[in-house]
């Protein structure tokens, strides 16, 4: 759980990203520490546009991004992730002709600690994917992908794991499952989370804190325990 | 051995099915795994080629054959691969038209230059004085030994390929073609994967080139058309862009069928050899692309499978 005596991992100052000239986050101030800080907003809000901005996908427009002290807002999106980022995109996570297995190893490509180990980690967290290693990841069911996807991102050995609305389009059981290996992420790894999602109440359940995101600004940012339907509705609303 | 049975037609089209094998491999790599489509190819052939040429008949090297050879093909390979460098870097962030239009436009500029720069390479009146490295007797002989040359060094090739595919570098290669987006996240610089894909693709070009230069001993300026690129990427199309053998069995199916069995064994009209039969080589390449786009796209051999090459090599 949150530890305000934790170093600040993320911090996000004034940023401004889009595509094209179109400018979508406005000018963001944040800050993720040793938690899993959540982001909300509906649909176009600009939580894609945030994460892939933070895993250095999307240029910033104007701000900056520093990771553990470090201004990393010019760095490329390779030596973000060699730092200790992991990204998983909403979709499209995996690699569709490798299989389950290679994917897992591509992941771990860079990192000290031994791949072996890391892998048994992965297969400890996602029993399920064990019986599939030999599966090309392209003919995986949807869950199945985004654990894979997950996977991959944890052979990096992130110290943020930046996820992308994991949950969307998987069925109840597997959306509680996954909440719960969020919080086993954070709690067994110390891996900081910053959660991108669609559905709050699950949502608020795992977070630390939360930010609401309405049209590219941040509507709130405050502890997910203290945000109220009305504010939510709010953030929403737009 | 005796090799009687070989007419010089026979050796000339198994030479042609060697090389464009050879070619296809190399294009495999880039087309099937990486997913970049360099419509380039015979531009890194025929610098290979030319660069071949020009040091071999114009230098006034200080020993002589195989050395004058070996010297000028390792140079030419090198600068094949030099020019493969500044391609793969020129399109390492553009999209699938940027690579298309790219590649093609430095293609044209090496056809180009071979005919404007005509105090080194003949130009459109072509440059002569290639021969063998060798001479173990008959024209045919000669002919002989390097068609197996040739082969050999196609075989290293297709070994190459075949290594890279159970390699780190070619699952990067395959995940590059999948998801590139992805890819830059990973926390590795893709950037030195494909600009090495380039470097050895071309210098394999280049190599394939200047071989063929002395096979042919006179270059043309009509020899370092599309033509080139088209057969490779036509052969390696119909075998499976994806699988080892695709281009081995796709060429051999096309260029095969059709510089060996339809212009030595079918009684085609002696004027038609000049003018007619280019034409419909052409053709046919560009309709049996059509075909298999539209009725097999993933070619003969199918898709790619990791999931049966991990069983295999990982004994599951
Ligand atoms: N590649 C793109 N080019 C141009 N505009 C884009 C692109 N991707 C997203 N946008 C625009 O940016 C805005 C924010 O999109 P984004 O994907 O960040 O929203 P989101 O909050 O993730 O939404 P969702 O919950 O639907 O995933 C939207 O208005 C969208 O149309
Ligand atoms: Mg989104």
């Amino acid at each position: 759980m949150s530890d305000p005596a934790a170093p600040v991992s993320l911090q996000v100052e004034g940023l401004r990203s889009g595509y094209h000239g179109v400018t979508v986050l406005k000018g963001l101030d944040f800050a993720v520490g040793d938690e899993i800080f959540a982001v909300l907003g509906a649909n176009g809000a600009g939580k894609s546009t945030l994460l892939a901005t933070l895993a250095r996908l999307i240029p910033l427009m104007a701000g900056a991004i520093r990771f553990q002290g470090e201004d990393v807002s010019r760095l490329p999106p390779y030596e973000t992730a060699g730092r200790g980022v992991g990204y998983v995109p909403q979709e499209k996570g995996t690699f569709p002709d490798l299989t389950v297995l290679e994917n897992l190893r591509i992941g771990g490509m860079i990192g000290r600690r031994s791949r072996d180990d890391r892998m048994a980690e992965v297969f400890e967290l996602f029993p399920d994917l064990r019986a599939l290693q030999a599966q090309p990841a392209g003919t995986l069911s949807g869950g199945e992908s985004r654990m894979v996807a997950c996977g991959r991102a944890l052979m990096q050995d992130p110290k943020v794991l930046l996820l992308d609305e994991p949950t969307a389009g998987l069925s109840p059981l597997y959306v509680d499952m996954f909440f719960e290996k969020i919080r086993e992420i954070h709690e067994t790894r110390g891996v900081a989370i910053v959660l991108a999602e669609q559905n709050a109440t699950k949502t608020l359940q795992v977070a630390d804190r939360v930010m609401v995101l309405s049209l590219g600004e941040a509507f709130a940012v405050m502890d997910a325990a203290e945000l109220t339907t009305q504010q939510l509705k709010e953030g929403y609303r737009i | 051995m005796n090799i009687d049975w070989l007419d010089a037609f026979l050796i000339s089209g198994l030479f042609q099915v060697a090389m464009v094998t050879g070619l296809a491999l190399l294009l495999h790599l880039q087309l099937g795994l990486a997913r970049i489509a360099n419509f380039g190819v015979v531009g890194f052939w025929g610098i290979g080629m030319y660069v071949f040429g020009v040091l071999y008949v114009k230098v006034d090297w200080p020993f002589g054959d195989p050395w004058q050879f070996l010297a000028s093909a390792a140079i030419a390979t090198f600068v094949a691969g030099v020019a493969g460098l500044l391609i793969g870097w020129l399109i390492s962030d553009l999209n699938t038209d940027g690579v298309l239009v790219g590649t093609l436009g430095f293609a044209t500029a090496v056809q180009i230059l071979a005919t404007t720069e005509d105090d080194f390479t003949g130009g459109a009146l072509g440059m002569g004085g290639l021969d063998f490295p060798f001479d173990i007797g008959r024209v045919k002989d000669n002919e002989f030994l390097w068609l197996v040359i040739m082969v050999a060094v196609v075989a290293a090739i297709l070994l190459y390929v075949w290594r890279v595919h159970r390699s780190p570098y070619g699952r990067l290669l395959i995940a590059v073609g999948g998801n590139e987006p992805l890819v830059r996240s990973l926390g590795k610089s893709t950037f030195r994967a494909k600009l090495w894909l380039f470097v050895v693709g071309s210098a394999g070009m280049g190599l394939l080139g200047a071989m063929n230069g002395v096979m042919v001993h006179y270059l043309d300026v009509g020899n370092v058309g599309v033509g080139v690129t088209l057969a490779a990427m036509v052969g390696l199309v119909l075998g499976g862009t994806a699988r080892v053998w695709g281009g081995v069995v796709g060429v051999i199916l096309t260029v095969g069928l059709f510089d060996i069995v339809v212009q030595s064994y079918l009684p085609l009209p002696e004027e038609w050899y000049s003018q007619a039969i280019p034409v419909l080589r052409e053709a046919a390449f560009g309709l049996t692309l059509m075909l298999v786009l539209l009725f097999r796209p993933l070619g003969l051999l199918g898709d790619m499978r990791r999931d049966k090459l991990m069983g295999r090599i990982h004994g599951r």
